[in-house]
C-alpha cells in the first residue's frame, strides 16, 4: 500500500470477492526498523516489512473474521472463502450489527519524510555518539532506537475509506554504574525532536545523583512523579477504568461514580487526539473520526470511552475508540490519553515540599484491584527523598501498592511542563504531579 | 520454500560469517464467547522470512512478508548493509557457541488434530460453558479456544536444514460474579487465558470444561461475600498453577543469560543471578530443583529445535537448592564457554532469536498433597492468578490469586478474596520446605510472556506441583 491509490485497489479487489456481504477492512502495513545497544556494542539491528490485513464479514446480526498478511490472489479468495464459512455458521450477535456510515476526517498522522528514511547508519551514529559521551563518565549504556514508518487503511462496504501514513521514532536509554543508574525515553513522529544531546545530559546528571542510596520505611508519603511515572499509571488506569464495555457490565470504578466530583478541579484527564504531543489517527478501527473526549473534567468523572460493539449492544455513542479487530472482545481504550498540565514549575514542587519522594521511573506496574483502581509496581532508575524543598539523598527502590483514586484525591501540585510516553495506540502525555498520597509497601536491596 | 531460502543462502555464503534463514508460516484459530453467545472467530495466516547475518562480527536482521525471489533478495541485502552498521558500534567480534549441522525433521506427537475438529463443535462448547456459568451474581461468563500450527524451516551457511510443525492448544473458561462495587472471578483450569500445550484437542477434551463450569460459578458467587485476606505472616502452599507463574516470574526470568549480561537492562530489567553466584548461589531450599526442559512431552516450550538450530534439552538450573546454569544463545553461552542448551526462540520470521524460556520445570517433591497441607497448624492455599509483579533485577515480588483458602490444623477452610502475597526471592525459596509428588506434577502453559525491543510474546511452561512456603507475608488488595 505504497499510496491512497493501492489502498483503493485493494479494497475493490476484496469487495470484487464479496458482492453478497457487507465488510469491513483493515489494513496495516509498517516498515519498522530497531537499533539496540548494550555492553558497549549494537547487539541487535533489525529490520520488518509487514502486513496485517483483517477481513470482517457481516451477513445481518452473524460475523465471520480471517486475517492474514498476504494480498495475493489465491491468499484472499482462499481466507474470503474461510471467512463466509464462518459467517454462515455463526450464531447470532445479541444486538443489532450495523456499518459506520462513510465519514469526513480531518485529522491527520503525524508523517516525517526524514524519519521514514532514516538508516541504520545513522541510528548507529548517534548511538556511537551518546555511549563516547556516557563512556567518559564509566557509565555502561543500554537502550533502544527505533524509526517506523506506518500505514493505516480503515474501509467498509457502505463507503467509509480512511487512507493514512505517519512515522514513530523511540528511543530509550538506561546507563549504570554499580548501583548508580539513569534513564531516559523519548517517543515523537520525528527524528528532528529527538536531541540526543539533552538525552545524554539528563542521564548523565540524574545517574550522578543516584548513588549511595538509603532505605526507607514502607508507609503513605507525599510523592513528585515525574511525566513518565504519571503516563505509566494513567496508561493502567485508563485500561483499568475507562474501557465501555467494563463499565457498562459494572466490572469499573466508573460504573458507579460518573457524575461525581472526587478529585481537585485541576485534574483533567482526556482522550484527546489533538493535543500536541500526542500521534493521533484520523478515526478508530472501524471508521468513526477521533474526537476529543473527557474522562475526567474539572474533578468530575465523565465517562469511559466506547468502541463500536459496545455502544451498539448498549445503546451508547461510539466515542471512535473502537481498537484493532482482534481485540473486539476487549471493549475500548483512550488511544491519546492526556492529563492537562498545571501552572507549577518542577523547581517550584520540589522547592515547596518539606519531605516527600521523588519517583522518575516505575517498573512492572500491575492492576491489584480494578474497582479501586489500586495499581502496584516498583520504582526504577533514580528515586530521590526530598527534604526541606531539596532532592537530597538516592533511596533504594520501593514497591507501591496504592489506589488511583486516593492518589488523585491528594493531587495539590501540577506541572507546566508535559512529556509524551508510549501508551496503548498514540503516545500517553502528562505533566509532573505531586500528591500527598501515595502508599509504599516494601522495599527491595537496591 | 526451501528451494528459494537455499538459493538466497548460497548468495550470502561468500558475503558472511554466518547467515541463517527462518521461513515460518502459522495458521491459527481463536475462538471466544461470552454468556452464551460467540464474541469472536478468527482464522488468520501469517508467513514470511527472517535472514539473519554475521559480518565482519556484527549481527544484521531483516525480515519480510513478502516471498518473490527478488523481494527476499532485497531483504538480504538489507540484512547486510544493517550488519555494516552494527559494526560501527562493536567491542570485538561476535562469536557462536559451536553447533553441529543437523539435517532434521520434528512434529509435534499430536492425537486429534483441532483443525479438523469442525468449528461448530468448538462454538457449541464455548456457547454450552458459558451459558452454564450464568448463576447468581455471575453476570458475566467468558470461554476461548486457541489453535495454532507453525510450520518452520531453518537453515544456516553451517549446513543446518530443519523442517518442524509444532502445534498447540489452549482454551479456558472464567466466571465472574458482580455486586455493586466488587467483582470477583474465579477462571478454570488456570488464571490469565487458561492452559495451553502442544498437542491437539486432546488437551481440550481432557480439561472437561463442561463438567468445571457450574463448579466455578459456585466459587465466583462464594468468592463476592468473602472476606479480604487479613494481612500477617504465615504458611502457605501455593497450587500447581500459581506455582507455575511464580517460578517463571522469580526463576525463567533472571535465569536467562542476556538479562544477566545486561542486555535488557533498558527494558525488562536485569538479574540478581549474576555470573560471580554460578555454582555457589543458594537460590533456594534442598528441596528446590528447577530445569529447563524443551523435550518433556506436551510442554508449551516444547519443540524439536530452537531458532538457532540447536537440539531441545534438559538442563539442570537449580539443583537442590543451588545455581548451576542459565538459559542460553549460541552467543551468549561464549561467555561461560559452553554450548547453547537452546533456549534461543523467536517469536515468528520477523522476530531475532532472543533467550527465552522453554519449559522451567520445578521438579516434584515426595509429599503427599495431605501432608503438605497436613503439617501447616495455620496457613493459607493460595490458588489461580490475578494479579504479577516483580522488580527489574527480579527481586521483590508480588502475586495476587483469585482467591486464597484458610489452612487450620492442616484441614482446608473458608475461602478469602483479594489475596496478595509478597516476598524477596531467595529467600522466598529457601523458605520451601515441601513439594507434592509427581502425581500432583502438571506442566502448565503460558501462552503470553513478554520480553524484548520489538516486543516478543513466547509460549512457554512450567511444570510443578503444590509447594509448600513458610512464613510469608500476606495481604489483601484494597
Amino acid at each position: 500500500m505504497r499510496d491512497i491509490n493501492s489502498g483503493e485497489k485493494l479494497v475493490e479487489k476484496i469487495s470484487g470477492f464479496l458482492k453478497d456481504f457487507d465488510y469491513e477492512i483493515v489494513a496495516i502495513e509498517n516498515r519498522s526498523e530497531l537499533t539496540r545497544f548494550a555492553e558497549s556494542y549494537i547487539h541487535q539491528n533489525v529490520a520488518e516489512t509487514n502486513l496485517k490485513l483483517v477481513i470482517k464479514i457481516i451477513d445481518k446480526d452473524k460475523i465471520g473474521m480471517v486475517t492474514m498478511n498476504s494480498i495475493d490472489d489465491h491468499t484472499l479468495s482462499q481466507n474470503i472463502q474461510k471467512a463466509i464459512e464462518i459467517t454462515k455458521m455463526s450464531p447470532k450477535l445479541d444486538y443489532g450489527y450495523r456499518l459506520v456510515p462513510p465519514q469526513r476526517y480531518t485529522l491527520k498522522c503525524k508523517y516525517s519524510q526524514k524519519t521514514a528514511q532514516f538508516t541504520p547508519l545513522k541510528r548507529a551514529q548517534l548511538i556511537s555518539q551518546l555511549m563516547e559521551k556516557v563512556h567518559q563518565r564509566k557509565y555502561d549504556t543500554a537502550g533502544a532506537f527505533t524509526t517506523e514508518e506506518n500505514t493505516l487503511l480503515v474501509a467498509n462496504s457502505e463507503g467509509v475509506f480512511a487512507f493514512d501514513k505517519g512515522t514513530k521514532v523511540e528511543f530509550n536509554c538506561v546507563i549504570t554504574r554499580n548501583n548508580s543508574t539513569a534513564h531516559c525515553s523519548f517517543i515523537s513522529a520525528a527524528i528532528d525532536d529527538l536531541d540526543f544531546e539533552r538525552c545524554t545530559d539528563e542521564l548523565l546528571l540524574t545517574a550522578s545523583q543516584n548513588k549511595n542510596q538509603i532505605e526507607i520505611e514502607p508507609g503513605v508519603y507525599t510523592v513528585i512523579l515525574s511525566p513518565e511515572a504519571v503516563s505509566e499509571i494513567l496508561n493502567y488506569a485508563c485500561y483499568a477504568a475507562f474501557n465501555g464495555k467494563m463499565i457498562m457490565e459494572g466490572q469499573s470504578f466508573i460504573s458507579n461514580n460518573r457524575g461525581k466530583k472526587l478529585f481537585p478541579e485541576t485534574i483533567n484527564i482526556l482522550d484527546d487526539p489533538f493535543e500536541k504531543l500526542t500521534m493521533p489517527l484520523p478515526c478508530d478501527f472501524v471508521g468513526w473520526p477521533r474526537e476529543k473526549v473527557y474522562l475526567v473534567k474539572d474533578g468530575i468523572i465523565v465517562d469511559g470511552v466506547y468502541d463500536h460493539n459496545t455502544a451498539l449492544k448498549y445503546n451508547k455513542k461510539c466515542t471512535a475508540n473502537t481498537l484493532p479487530p482482534e481485540h473486539t472482545s476487549s471493549g475500548a481504550l483512550p488511544f491519546n490519553v492526556v492529563m492537562k498540565e498545571g501552572d507549577k514549575t518542577i523547581e517550584e514542587m520540589i522547592s515547596s515540599t518539606k519531605k516527600g519522594v521523588y519517583i522518575s521511573r516505575l517498573h512492572y506496574v500491575n492492576i491489584l484491584n480494578p474497582m479501586s483502581i489500586q495499581l502496584t509496581g516498583m520504582t526504577r532508575n533514580g528515586t530521590f527523598m526530598i527534604k526541606d524543598g531539596e532532592m537530597t539523598k538516592a533511596v533504594k527502590n520501593m514497591r507501591f501498592n496504592t489506589s488511583v483514586v486516593d492518589m488523585l484525591k491528594a493531587v495539590d501540585m501540577i506541572s507546566k511542563e508535559k512529556k509524551a510516553k508510549e501508551g496503548y495506540i498514540g503516545p500517553t502525555v502528562a505533566p509532573y504531579l505531586r500528591t500527598n498520597n501515595f502508599t509504599f509497601s516494601s522495599n527491595t536491596s537496591f | 520454500m526451501k528451494k528459494v531460502l537455499k538459493n538466497i543462502l548460497d548468495w550470502l555464503e561468500l558475503k558472511v560469517n554466518y547467515a541463517d534463514l527462518r521461513f515460518v508460516q502459522t495458521e491459527e484459530e481463536n475462538i471466544e464467547a461470552e454468556n452464551g453467545i460467540l464474541s469472536f472467530y478468527n482464522i488468520s495466516t501469517n508467513r514470511g522470512v527472517g535472514i539473519r547475518v554475521l559480518v565482519n562480527g556484527a549481527w544484521g536482521f531483516a525480515a519480510s512478508n513478502n516471498l518473490s525471489r527478488t523481494s527476499l533478495l532485497e531483504t538480504a541485502n538489507k540484512a547486510l548493509e544493517i550488519a555494516q552498521a552494527s559494526a560501527l558500534v562493536k567491542k570485538g567480534e561476535v562469536k557462536l557457541a559451536p553447533q553441529k549441522k543437523h539435517l532434521a525433521t520434528y512434529i509435534t506427537p499430536i492425537i486429534k488434530d483441532p483443525f479438523r475438529v469442525s468449528p461448530s463443535e468448538k462454538i457449541d462448547l464455548l456457547v454450552k460453558v458459558t451459558k452454564a456459568m450464568l448463576k447468581d451474581k455471575v453476570k458475566k461468563s467468558n470461554g476461548s479456544l486457541e489453535f495454532i500450527k507453525t510450520y518452520k524451516i531453518f537453515i544456516s551457511t553451517e549446513g543446518s536444514e530443519i523442517e518442524q510443525t509444532i502445534i498447540k492448544s489452549g482454551g479456558g473458561i472464567i466466571a465472574s460474579a458482580i455486586g455493586v462495587e466488587d467483582f470477583q472471578t474465579r477462571s478454570y483450569p488456570s488464571g490469565l487465558g487458561g492452559d495451553y500445550a502442544t498437542c491437539g484437542y486432546e488437551l481440550i477434551e481432557e480439561m472437561k470444561l463442561t463438567e468445571n463450569a457450574e463448579r466455578i460459578s459456585e466459587e465466583a458467587n462464594q468468592l463476592l461475600t468473602a472476606p479480604p485476606l487479613p494481612a500477617g505472616k504465615t504458611d502457605i502452599v501455593l497450587g500447581g498453577s500459581q506455582l507455575a507463574l511464580q517460578v517463571h516470574e522469580s526463576c525463567g526470568h533472571p535465569i536467562e543469560l542476556d538479562r544477566v549480561l545486561g542486555k535488557e537492562i533498558s527494558y525488562a530489567g536485569g538479574s540478581f543471578l549474576t555470573l560471580d553466584k554460578l555454582g555457589h548461589f543458594i537460590f533456594g531450599s534442598p528441596e528446590v530443583t528447577i530445569v529447563a526442559d524443551a523435550t518433556v512431552p506436551r510442554g508449551l516450550g516444547t519443540f524439536g529445535y530452537d531458532d538457532e538450530g540447536v537440539p531441545a534439552s534438559k538442563t539442570y538450573l537449580i539443583n537442590k537448592g543451588k545455581l548451576e546454569g542459565y538459559l542460553m544463545s549460541r552467543e551468549d553461552a561464549v561467555t561461560l564457554g559452553l554450548p547453547s542448551n537452546g533456549a534461543a526462540r523467536a517469536e515468528n520470521w520477523n522476530r531475532i532469536p532472543l533467550v527465552r524460556m522453554t519449559n522451567v520445570n520445578l521438579l516434584p517433591g515426595k509429599l503427599e498433597l495431605d501432608e503438605l497441607i497436613g503439617d501447616i497448624k495455620e496457613g493459607l492455599y493460595f490458588d489461580t492468578n490475578k494479579s504479577w509483579s516483580i522488580d527489574d533485577k527480579r527481586l521483590n515480588f508480588q502475586f495476587g490469586t483469585e482467591v486464597a483458602r484458610e489452612i487450620k490444623n492442616g484441614k482446608l477452610g473458608r475461602i478469602y478474596k483479594n489475596a496478595i502475597y509478597q516476598g524477596i526471592t531467595p529467600k522466598f525459596w529457601k523458605s520451601c520446605d515441601g513439594i507434592s509428588d509427581k502425581k500432583y506434577w502438571k506442566v502448565w502453559g503460558i501462552p503470553d510472556c513478554g520480553k524484548g525491543q520489538p516486543s516478543q510474546s513466547m509460549h512457554v511452561g512450567h511444570g510443578t506441583s503444590p509447594a509448600r512456603f513458610r512464613k510469608v507475608k500476606v495481604g489483601a488488595s484494597q
